[in-house]
């Protein structure tokens, strides 16, 4: 590269390098150490570093808040952006304008926004969570049924409390298939009947091993678990989400088995307190009747018979007294009154009978007049009736000298042409007939 | 009392000791009539016998629902006796 004729100056030069180097972006992969994050800044200052150099970063505030990272030492980081130059220091920084987290940071920032979420649902309240049953008759496992976890639950479980059946469901607890595996042990567990509590758990490992237990499935179904569920997932000090939505929450599955039962030593020094106080219950309920009876025992009743029976032979004389005086008055006073109200029956009878005949004669007297008046003027109504009658008889017409006459064959003869000269007709008048012969016949003008 | 049918034999432990606790409560009370008190004392000494025989003859059962049990048995067979 040729060197320039002449010399530039020191802000020249800063500014043709801050140029160049702006022409490049990039994005770099590495672990984040010395993040200052103070509130008031405008910027958030890190490196990001591998095995053998470090690369000052800047990120605005406003940029960090929006990508939603918390940073922190020692997490693998992706950042997009590109170099400047800070010409007032002589330095060299990149400018991040977007981060995100790779690798386990990654994992553990997906497993916090499910964490939120599950929060927001309220499958971690503490209302949600449920007791765990004192007395289990059997206890549900769900782990591997390889390595140490499954052991140290049973040892842990026969040690305490061998009362309990333990039911197992050994399941892939890491790796591919282990969340489908996991959800289907629970299940099984689930429809299982007589199961108190369920025992959840894993011995530790790293971070990406747990990854199962921060599923969103298998902790849906520790939710739908129908009894409670103890988790013991040894991986402290992380809490993974199944320890967040689980009843109860242990360090490992050592943890997991003490919590879910009690210690048989512990039941047995219960049994034997309430034995004591079984016998002393009853001592106190037979030393209550004996201080009852006692009491009883000196009630004046019991003392003098008379003070019982007495006052009750004096009430039975009285009644007894009473009873004597009372019949023979009461069966007087009957007799009486039946005497008494027979007479009165009997007048009472003669009287009614007064009453009624001379109303029967009233109402005969009444109905003969009524009649007669009746009679009369139906009779004078048949007479008037009668005389209209006559009036529109035939027989009054000729009675005022009309006559019909009848031809031979003793139809009416209304005209001349009904007879003819030399025929016989009959004259009827209102008083007899006549037996004529037709002289003429002749038609009126 | 229904549950007073149940022989304690045939009953949880829990159950059994339930009960067991409300007769004691029962007993302290004082309010009962003698021969309920002795009838209830019986009840509760039967259930006593049951739940320490009980615990005294446990011996842990493992059944696998899924999966077969795997290595570190003989420890755990081994602890079983170390129950009392």
């Amino acid at each position: 590269m040729a060197t320039p004729e002449r010399a530039i100056s020191v802000s020249d030069a800063m500014a043709l390098a801050k140029g160049a180097l702006e022409t490049l972006r990039l994005r770099v992969v590495g672990e984040v150490s010395g993040v200052s994050d103070k509130p008031g800044y405008k910027a958030v200052y890190f490196n990001l570093k591998d095995g053998s150099s470090v690369m000052p970063c800047l990120m605005w505030r406003d940029a960090y808040t929006a990508c939603g990272v918390q940073l922190a030492d020692g997490q693998l980081a992706e950042v997009a952006g590109g170099f400047s130059a800070y010409p007032a220091k002589g330095s060299l920084q990149f400018q991040v304008r977007q981060v995100v987290l790779a690798g386990e940071g990654m994992l553990r920032l997906q497993v916090a926004q499910l964490a939120r979420r599950l929060e927001t649902e309220g499958l971690m309240r503490s209302e949600r969570k449920r007791p765990l049953p004192a007395f289990p008759e059997r206890i549900g496992v769900v782990t591997s049924p390889r390595g140490k976890a499954v052991h140290d639950v049973l040892r842990t479980l026969g040690r305490r409390y061998p009362l309990a059946e333990i039911v197992v469901a050994g399941v892939q607890v890491e790796g591919e298939g282990a969340v489908a595996e996991i959800v289907r042990g629970l299940s099984a567990i689930s429809v299982e009947p007589g199961i108190d509590v369920v025992i959840l758990g894993r011995g530790g490992g790293t971070y990406e091993d747990m990854m199962p237990f921060n599923s969103e499935e298998v902790a849906r179904a520790i939710v739908a678990c129908p009894v409670p569920v103890v988790t013991g997932i040894g991986h402290e000090p992380d809490n993974s989400i199944a320890d967040m939505v689980a009843d109860m929450r242990a360090s490992t599955p050592t943890a997991a088995a003490e919590a879910a039962a009690p210690e048989a030593a512990e039941v047995s020094r219960r049994l034997g307190a309430e034995r004591r106080l079984l016998g002393r219950g009853l001592a106190h309920l037979v030393t209550a009747g004996a201080h009852r009876l006692g009491l009883l025992a000196q009630r004046s009743v019991f003392r003098d018979p008379n003070a019982l029976l007495g006052a009750r032979l004096q009430t039975l004389d009285v009644l007894s007294d009473g009873l004597a005086r009372a019949l023979p008055e009461r069966i007087r006073g009957e007799r009486q009154a039946v005497t008494l109200a027979s007479g009165a029956l009997l007048r009472l009878g003669a009287r009614l009978a007064v009453a009624h005949e001379q109303g029967l004669a009233r109402a005969a007297e009444r109905v003969g007049a009524t009649g007669r008046e009746l009679i009369a003027s139906a009779e004078r109504d048949v007479a008037t009736a009668a005389a209209r009658l006559d009036d529109l008889s035939p027989l009054a017409i000729l009675g005022r000298g009309y006559a019909v006459c009848y031809g031979a064959e003793g139809a009416v003869v209304r005209s001349v042409s009904d007879v003819s000269a030399g025929e016989r007709v009959r004259v009827r008048l209102a008083r007899g007939n006549l037996g004529c012969i037709v002289e003429t016949a002749h038609e009126e003008a | 009392m229904a549950s007073e049918v149940t022989l304690p034999e045939e009953m949880s432990f829990g159950a059994a000791l339930a009960e067991l606790e409300q007769i004691v409560r029962a007993l302290e009370d004082g309010q009962l009539e003698l021969e309920d008190g002795l009838a209830r004392y019986e009840r509760g000494v039967a259930l006593l016998r049951a739940c320490q025989e009980k615990l005294a003859q446990a011996k842990q059962k493992v059944t696998m629902l899924i999966g077969e049990l795997e290595g570190d048995a003989q420890a755990t067979e081994g602890d079983e006796e170390g129950a009392e």
